[in-house]
This record gives structure tokens, C-alpha cells and sequence, in this order.
């Protein structure tokens, strides 16, 4: 059996005196995309950020092994070049920094961290062409300053395009469906879906069905609590959105 | 308001009225005899009190036997050297740049005693007449070599109507305890475009003064740049005057300091005429124990209306024992202006660190990233190619520094 892209084992995790993660278990096999629901509250994003290992958060217990290794001990952009890719709810705005100085600096420093050598100018331009023609990020966009005056569209569309050009085992898209409209919805799921190709592992983190008749996930997981409290097929999202998450209130508890 | 008691003099005050004696301006050593080096009671010093900071006036610096090269060589550029006061010989000038060679201080006289040194104690100044679109970046190279040296230079430039030019200053020399008092008096023409770039790169036992006089004619684009990279205690004191309609300064500036420096950046604009603006825009990066001063004050004449000018401070803070001290004033007269002011300071925003790791850029070279972008907006809009490169590598070179 080839080991799965993520596994989660008993994730409990923290930020100053409150558990907010509380015994995660989670295995994503090679290429399946996974969905994790949940109401606002229940930790979804916060395992987003733990998976990507932002500083505010303690794990107390538990383990996190992507294609196998344990990246608990590592810094975040060492899990980035691991193989790991956060899409942020909400990118952060960095003014003076141009995307295009950005996207050579990330996409360089992975390949160096894996020992390979950096792109040329040529072939860095050429790749950002390509991901960004799918995504329609113009040359106007990637001249402004990174996410600054971005529209939420154009925001989340620079975001599949980062992982178009990084290329991680693992993407987790933490409600990327957030501030965006039908026309957008549909731009960035063709990106994310075109990024599909039966390999790279997805957790697509929601509250919402909508984005999941575009994006089509393999496995749902509903998120309650701090851990995975069900978990179905596609239809278990369809049952959700009509029933809404009273059913898991204090199940967990 | 002159203090009538007499005041307790130093070693430093000592040696200064000595020297100033010996000049002839007695005036000047009078002031000093009476007022002592401005403390932090002098408003304009509140935050670089000069009494505990210089503690010595090392003797006026002799002849430089040899001079070293520049402490910082932009490509294409023409450049002049004044090396411990003197002006040096040029090579041939580019068209439409006349150098000369006069005596005697440049600075409107004012009741400042960095103001009242350099006009008594200054003997050579560079004179440069620039005329038409100026293509090569003129630097004015001040160097101060040898033993711990008092000097004072100073350079007078003029740019004739519709003409444009860049023109850099740097400052560097031996890392000796020097004292150097540069002055600079630029006047632009009406409709004359100027880039002022002035970089201090001295030692860090030297101590740096520098006072700028800017005046404008109608229509006038002037965009400073002073940045702070060198000394141990480091003062530039801005004067631009706003005397045409349709004048525009950008008066920005940069402290980068490290542990154990004090680095002070002064102005104080003064709108004289209708229909002038100014946009000061002032950045503060410091590391370690150290302190960084911004005080900017802008006046606008009775007349003035129509002034639009805003002073902006914004720090960031590398380290937690760093000061930086931020002082805006305003003195308006007339009724009809839109001015303010503003003052940030903060640390590297975390969230935005993470964001660029989570990336995978590692820690060193996303703060380097973060710190570029707080002080893009003062390097990018210097257009010369080679020059904005030396500025960047400056910040760069400065980031990788020791603390």
C-alpha cells in the first residue's frame, strides 16, 4: 500500500489556554481530494493553520505525517517544501513586495530546499504565464505589489495560481470560496480542478455545499467540536446543507 | 529666548570656541561661550541633545595626504570629492555642469549652532552650475581621512529653469572620531526637476552633521532622499523653502539604525507662496539599543494658501530596546491649506511573515523581503538605474550587517 499523502493521528492543539483541536484524525490517500465541513467556530481553519505551522498554535498531542514524515518539528516554509500548500481565507496584503519578486523567491527557495536548481528568468516567466493564463491573472496583476488592492476574486485567483506554480503533494484550501462570486467560483474551481491529476491530495476546508458541486471531493468529513465527528461521500455534504449541524451539537462534548 | 545665566562648558563647547576664535567669527564663539551646545531645553534638539552626545571636537582636519576611494560607486555617475574640506580636482564635466570653487559658508544664517560652525568655519565650496536635462547622476564624494578630524565643507548648486539633474552626496572616510559639518544650498529654477540623494556611510566613531537649504522656484520638483547608514551619531537638518507657485517637494528620508547609534533627520519646511506642496515621508529601521529621531515641522506663510502638504513617520522597530522618537509639528497662518501629519511604528507584521514562510521562503530572507517593502516607496521612485541598485545594496548591505 503507498503511504497516504497526509495522516493525522490524535491532533490536539491550543492557542494560549484553549483546546481548540481535540483528537483530529484524518488520512488523505494519494490523489483524493477531501472536504471538511463545519460551522464557523469549530476549529476548521485552525487545523489549516496547524497543518502549515503557524507560531500561535501548541500542539499538545498528536502527530502529523505528510508522505510520511512527522512535520510537527518543522517550520513552516520547511513544510512548504515538503510538499505542503496553504490557500489562505484571507491572503495577506504585503505592500513593496512585488508578486512577481514573491513567486520567483517562494518557487526558488522550495526548489533549493529540495536540492534542485533554480529556475532561469526564461523558464520562470514562461511558468507564469502558463498558471496564470488558466486563472486569468494578468501581467497587470502580478506588477502590483502582492495581494495589494487585489480584489477578493482576484485575491483567491493569485492564490491557486501560487499552488500552480509550487506544485505541493498537499494543498489545503481553507474556505476558499469565501468573498467570491458564481463567476469567480467558477474560475477558481477550474483552477484548483485542473491542478487534479490523480496525484496531489486536497483538503478543502468549507462551510458552505456550494463550492463542492465544483469542486467534487472523495471523502466528506464534518468537522464539529474539534474533530471529525462523520465522514461520507459527496452526498453527506448535499445531507448537510439541507439539515444544517444541529444534529452534531454536543456529540462531541 | 537667550539664557542669561552662563552655562557650564565642556571640553567639547572648549575646543569649539577656540576654533572659532581662531576663524575670526567671534559672534559665533560668543553664542557658544554663552548658550553652551544645545540641549534637549533647544526644541529643534529636544531628542539630540548635542551636550551629552558630543562629548569632544577633535582638532580641524589637515590636508588629506592620500584619499581612499569612495565609500560607494554608482556606475556612469561624474563625481567630485571634497576630502577633509578641500575640494579636489574633477575630471572633465559633463555638458551643461560648470564647477567652481568659492570660499565661505552657503547656509542662511539662523540660530543653530551646527548653522553658525559651518558658516564660520567653512573655507572651500564646491560651486556647481547645472544647466539642462543633467543625463549623468553628479556625486559630490565628502570624505574625511586621517586622524580624528573637525571639518567643515560645503557645496552651493544651482539649476538653471527647465533643467534637471540627480545629484547624490556621500559621506564616508576614516572610522576615526570626526567631527563633519556638511552643508548643501540648492536652488532650483522654475520648472526645474531635481533628485537629491544623500547617503551617509562615515565610520561609526565618526559624528555627522548636515544642513540642507532648499529653495524652489515656481513650479520647481524637488525629491530628497537622506539616509542615515554610517555613524555613530548622525544629524541632517532640512530646510526646504517653498518660494514659487506650483512648487513640490518630496522630502523623504531614511534612518537605518543599529546598536549604539543615534541617528536624527529635522526638517522644517516652509511654504512661503500659494499654491505649493510637500510630501514629507520619513522611515526609521532600528536594531538593537539604539534611537532614531524624525521631527518635521511645516509652516505655511499668511499668504500660503492652497498649501497641501502632509509630514508622515513611520517606524519599525527590529529589535525591543530600539527608541524611535517622532515629532510632527505644524504652524499654519493662513486658512486655506490642507495639511497633517502621521506617525506609525510597529514590529514586522507577523501575519504577513507567515504568509511569505508559509510559502516556503525562509525566515532571514522573508524578513529581508518584508523590510525591502517598508522602504520601497523612498528607493523606487530614484530612477536611475545605477542608482537605485547602490541604494538597494545599501539597505541590503545593511540588513546583513552585524546587529
Amino acid at each position: 500500500m503507498t503511504t497516504p499523502v497526509l495522516e493525522i493521528r490524535n491532533l490536539h492543539a491550543r492557542i494560549e489556554e484553549r483546546e481548540i483541536l481535540k483528537g483530529v484524525n484524518l488520512v488523505i490517500p494519494q490523489g483524493q481530494v477531501h472536504a471538511i465541513m463545519g460551522r464557523n467556530g469549530s476549529g476548521k481553519s485552525t487545523l489549516s493553520y496547524v497543518l502549515a505551522g503557524k507560531e500561535d498554535y501548541e500542539v499538545t498531542e498528536g502527530e502529523i505525517l505528510l508522505n510520511g514524515e512527522n512535520i510537527l518539528e518543522m517550520e513552516p516554509h520547511e513544510r512548504a517544501a515538503a510538499g505542503l500548500f496553504l490557500a489562505f481565507q484571507y491572503p495577506i496584503e504585503i505592500p513593496g513586495v512585488a508578486t512577481m519578486t514573491f513567486l520567483k523567491a517562494a518557487i526558488n527557495a522550495q526548489r533549493k530546499a529540495r536540492g534542485e536548481g533554480e529556475l532561469t528568468t526564461p523558464e520562470f516567466m514562461r511558468a507564469v504565464k502558463e498558471a496564470g493564463a488558466q486563472l486569468n491573472v494578468d501581467s497587470d496583476m502580478l506588477k502590483r505589489p502582492l495581494n495589494v488592492g487585489f480584489s477578493g476574486g482576484e485575491k483567491k485567483r493569485a492564490e491557486i495560481m501560487q499552488m500552480a506554480l509550487l506544485k505541493p503533494s498537499l494543498a489545503v484550501l481553507d474556505e476558499t470560496d469565501s468573498g467570491l462570486d458564481i463567476d469567480a467560483l467558477q474560475v477558481v474551481s477550474k483552477g484548483v480542478n485542473a491542478l487534479r491529476d490523480g496525484k496531489r491530495s486536497m483538503l478543502v476546508i468549507t462551510h458552505y455545499q456550494r463550492l463542492l458541486n465544483h469542486i467534487v471531493p472523495d471523502v466528506v468529513h464534518v468537522f464539529a467540536d474539534g474533530k471529525i465527528v462523520e465522514s461520507g461521500d459527496k452526498d453527506l455534504a448535499l445531507q448537510l446543507e439541507a439539515k444544517g449541524y444541529a444534529d452534531y451539537d454536543g456529540q462531541a462534548a | 529666548m537667550r539664557q542669561t545665566f552662563p552655562v557650564r562648558l565642556g571640553a567639547a563647547e572648549e575646543s569649539l570656541i577656540a576654533q572659532l576664535k581662531a576663524a575670526g567669527a567671534d559672534q559665533a564663539a560668543e553664542r557658544v561661550t554663552v548658550a553652551g551646545l544645545p540641549t534637549r531645553r533647544v526644541e529643534s534638539y529636544h531628542y539630540t541633545d548635542l551636550k551629552t552626545l558630543l562629548r569632544a571636537i577633535p582638532p580641524l582636519a589637515q590636508a588629506a595626504n592620500e584619499a581612499t576611494g569612495t565609500a560607494l560607486r554608482v556606475p556612469g555617475a561624474y563625481a567630485l570629492s571634497i576630502v577633509n574640506g578641500a575640494v579636489q580636482h574633477a575630471a572633465t564635466a559633463p555638458e551643461g555642469v560648470k564647477v567652481g570653487k568659492t570660499h565661505g559658508g552657503v547656509l542662511t544664517n539662523r540660530d543653530d549652532v551646527i548653522v553658525s560652525v559651518s558658516n564660520a568655519l567653512t573655507k572651500d565650496t564646491l560651486s556647481l552650475d547645472l544647466k539642462g536635462a543633467i543625463e549623468q547622476v553628479v556625486q559630490i564624494d565628502h570624505r574625511i581621512e586621517g586622524e580624528a578630524g573637525h571639518v567643515a565643507d560645503a557645496t552651493k548648486i544651482f539649476v538653471a529653469d527647465d533643467s534637471s539633474a540627480v545629484i547624490l552626496e556621500t559621506f564616508s572616510g576614516s572610522d576615526a572620531a570626526h567631527v563633519g559639518n556638511h552643508a548643501t544650498y540648492l536652488a532650483l529654477g522654475k520648472n526645474a526637476v531635481v533628485t537629491h540623494v544623500t547617503i551617509d556611510l562615515s565610520g561609526r566613531a565618526t559624528s555627522h552633521f548636515a544642513t540642507n537649504e532648499y529653495h524652489l522656484a515656481d513650479g520647481a520638483q524637488l525629491r530628497t532622499l537622506i539616509i542615515h547608514a554610517g555613524s555613530g551619531l548622525a544629524r541632517t537638518h532640512l530646510f526646504p523653502k517653498m518660494e514659487g507657485e506650483g512648487a513640490h517637494a518630496d522630502v523623504t528620508g531614511l534612518n537605518l539604525v543599529s546598536d549604539g547609534q543615534h541617528s536624527d533627520i529635522t526638517m522644517e519646511t516652509l511654504h512661503a507662496v500659494p499654491h505649493t506642496s510637500s510630501q514629507p515621508l520619513f522611515k526609521s529601521i532600528t536594531r538593537g539599543r539604539s534611537k532614531s529621531v524624525v521631527q518635521g515641522k511645516l509652516i505655511v506663510a499668511r499668504d500660503a494658501q492652497k498649501t497641501d502638504a502632509k509630514f508622515m513617520h513611520q517606524g519599525l522597530m527590529l529589535s525591543d530596546d530600539a527608541e524611535i522618537l517622532s515629532k510632527p509639528e505644524l504652524e499654519i497662518y493662513a486658512d486655506d491649506v490642507v495639511c497633517g501629519h502621521g506617525s506609525t511604528c510597529g514590529k514586522l507584521d507577523e501575519d504577513s511573515l507567515f504568509y511569505l514562510l508559509s510559502r516556503g521562503i525562509p525566515k532571514a530572507e522573508a524578513e529581508t523581503m518584508l523590510v525591502r517593502g517598508f522602504i520601497a516607496e523612498l528607493i523606487d521612485p530614484v530612477e536611475d538605474e545605477a542608482l537605485n541598485e547602490a541604494l538597494q545594496g545599501i539597505v541590503d548591505g545593511w540588513l546583513l550587517g552585524e546587529k
